[in-house]
């Protein structure tokens, strides 16, 4: 099968081009380097079955990022029919040049030029027939986008495929080394092929960052933007969860309840108060967080994140970290991993390192479930959202503290250089995309972890045969009854001290272990949780859950990014630590203060 | 701030006014940093301009087409002389 590797820089639509070409699923970011997993596809291009790779954005091939190394080792290390270079229409003269260094290499790309609407609209032409001629590759125009050009270049694509002969990887390492001559190339090339007019204006971009960018109005804005992100999320999402879970209870008194009187009674309790039960609340979650991508993916692709990350250098630069690592944390509010792995756009390691340890304290959506879940069984609808607020707050206050602890050892020299991209409005497909992404990378952690914790705990709350289910003499509360010395001080039940245990795996479980282990679902959740906490309790509860650790997949990334264990235990032991010295305090705080 | 008399005491990027523009002589750091700032658009001979800077931290640049936000310790790795 032939392979076809897709290069760029950032912010050029690679993202959005891939998804054309394959149809697969993968997220745009407006923010630079934000495409760091080697995104692969499968697919027919004019018959034939080929493989499209779509590579990290970069600025250079010889540049000392991660990613700039990623893409280096890969043209390195594997063989590459066709290179597909995509290139931001406005900014030619900047671009170019990573063209040039691809042509150098013998790699004969084909250079499609995407964002020609935004460049049309700029005034800026582009002679893509005499540019294409002067560089001895095919040049096409296109939106990928709109979807403009998209035929123009495949057919390139599978033109150019046919006569192209493949660098073997080892010529390619002999070739990689920086050429001045490029610039100056590049340079000559734009002014030829290429009229603009003298001074580019944005006037949409321009008028909007005056106002986003204020310096005194910017910050309290954004702070703005995220809580109504948030009370969006809450106020939307509620009604959503509350109409699942009808939905699921009403197939289970049509289809499930029936089979009382078939099944016996443990197994029936097994596999519908415990399995059914358990993933199904788990699942009526589910809308809350594809609202929250949804959101998450606008923010995103307007390229707003660029102007959070100006607007908060001044103090990220006081705790050691940039600009990039406040971005990384708000991408960590989707999930921690994909934001663990961003920071590979960091040249130095301490950086790097300072940001993977503040990452994991932020308030990912599988902690949001939890919360959501307990908040609505033991706040008022009026407090909910002010609680859920204040454990975003002790999510930010968290990662600030641990930078500031941590920042002193891990000092870096590295630029803080991003580019600002201009605002785009973003694309209800590629936010649909998103949204489905998020659905099935639910399902596929619900076969796996999921099903598996609810089944553990149902087993740990139900045996030895004889005890009480989920009561005393269970494995459970034995398990309980051994964490007690640790867990009684910050006001955690022993029976939620194995919910703690298991969520130590995947957050998501959280829920659906305690459906499992009461057997309840509902409102008899509700109220039984109620009797299992006070609010003081339930906020020690979740400051506890917010803190302690992701999930085992947070950790895992921690090891194969840092590629240290020592890092991977430094970031665990503080992370347990913080969790129950703060929850120590705020319970017996409160408890002292009289509530 | 208040705004100064920029042809004067000009040296580098992170002196230059909001709103004015200078010619890129030079770029004074290792030769990766050099490479970085290089590969986003701060090339010798091309012309800069501020568009905005917060108070303590970054300051919006527009290089040619580009606009980047940097610190003002890497806009100081960056030599300039007035533009015409």
């Amino acid at each position: 099968m032939k392979r076809i590797a897709i290069v760029g820089m950032p912010n050029t639509g690679k993202s959005t081009f891939f998804n054309r070409l394959t149809g697969s699923s993968s997220r745009v970011g407006n923010w630079p380097g934000v495409t760091v997993e080697l995104l692969g596809a499968h697919t027919i291009l004019g018959g034939e079955a080929v493989e499209v790779v779509d590579l990290p954005g970069i600025y250079d091939l010889h540049g000392f990022s991660d990613d700039e190394q990623v893409v280096r080792s890969f043209l390195e290390n594997n063989a590459v029919d066709q290179v597909v270079m995509i290139l931001n229409a406005s900014q030619l003269d900047h671009q170019l040049p990573l063209a040039l260094q691809i042509h150098k290499l013998g790699m004969q790309p084909v250079l499609l030029v995407n964002m020609i609407d935004e460049a049309d609209q700029l005034g800026i032409r582009i002679d893509a027939e005499s540019l294409s001629a002067s560089l001895n590759c095919p040049v096409v125009l296109i939106s990928a986008r709109n979807g403009t050009g998209m035929t123009a270049a495949t057919d390139a694509l599978l033109e150019n495929m046919q006569s192209v002969t493949p660098v073997q990887p080892s010529e390619l390492k002999a070739h990689l080394h920086a050429d001045d001559e490029i610039v100056s190339h590049a340079e000559l090339l734009v002014s030829q092929h290429v009229s603009s007019p003298s001074l580019l204006v944005r006037k949409m971009t321009e008028r909007i960052d005056r106002v986003l960018l204020h310096p005194v109005l910017g910050l309290p804005l954004f702070f703005l933007a995220m809580f109504l992100v948030f009370q969006t999320v809450y106020t939307l999402g509620a009604p959503l969860q509350e109409a699942v879970a009808w939905l699921l209870e009403l197939f289970r008194g049509w289809a499930l309840d029936p089979l009382a009187n078939v099944l016996p009674a443990s197994v029936f309790g097994f596999l519908v108060n415990g399995l059914y039960d358990g993933v199904g609340t788990v699942a009526s979650f589910v809308p809350v967080i594809i609202l929250f991508f949804f959101l998450m993916a606008i923010v995103e692709d307007s390229g707003y994140l660029a102007r959070a990350a100006y607007l908060t250098d001044a103090l990220m630069a006081r705790l050691g970290l940039d600009g990039r690592g406040f971005v990384m944390l708000l991408m960590g509010f989707g999930c921690n991993v994909p934001a663990l792995m961003g920071t590979r756009v960091m040249r130095s390691r301490s950086l790097r390192l300072l940001s993977m340890l503040v990452i994991p304290f932020s308030l990912c959506s599988a902690r949001l479930q939890v919360f959501i879940f307990i908040t609505t069984a033991l706040f008022t609808p009026k407090q909910a959202p002010y609680i859920l607020f204040f454990m975003y707050l002790a999510s930010f206050a968290a990662a600030f503290l641990t930078a500031l602890v941590f920042g002193r050892r891990l000092k870096s020299d590295e630029p803080f250089v991003l580019e600002l991209p201009p605002y785009r409005k973003p694309v209800l497909f590629q936010v649909l995309m998103r949204g489905w992404h998020e659905i099935s990378h639910f399902l596929r952690r619900a076969s796996t972890f999921i099903i598996t914790g609810v089944i553990l705990v149902w087993w740990l709350t139900h045996y030895p045969e004889g005890s009480t289910p989920g009561g005393a003499g269970t494995y459970a509360s034995m398990m309980g009854d051994w964490m007690k010395p640790v867990l009684d001080p910050i006001g955690i039940s022993s029976i939620m001290s194995v919910v703690l245990l298991i969520g130590f795996v995947a957050k998501e479980i959280v829920i659906g272990a305690i459906v499992a282990m009461t057997g309840l679902e509902g409102a008899a959740l509700n109220s039984y949780m109620t009797t299992q906490m006070d609010g003081i309790q339930a906020i020690s509860f979740m400051l506890f859950i917010l803190l302690y650790t992701p999930c085992l997949s947070t950790l895992a990334t921690q090891l194969g990014e840092s590629r240290s264990w020592k890092f991977t235990g430094v970031s665990l032991a503080w992370s347990l630590g913080l969790a129950w010295v703060v929850s120590f305090c705020f319970y017996q705080g409160a408890r002292a203060l009289g509530y | 701030m208040h705004m100064e008399q920029p042809q004067k005491t000009l040296s580098n990027l992170s002196r230059l006014a909001t709103g004015e523009t200078a010619c890129i002589t030079g770029i004074h750091a290792p030769d990766d940093i050099r490479l970085r700032l290089q590969a986003m658009g701060l090339r010798t001979g091309r012309v800069a301009r501020v568009i905005r800077r917060t108070r303590l931290g970054p300051m919006q640049i527009r290089v040619g087409s580009v606009d980047l936000i940097m610190r003002r310790r890497d806009a100081a790795r960056v030599t300039i002389t007035a533009s015409q």
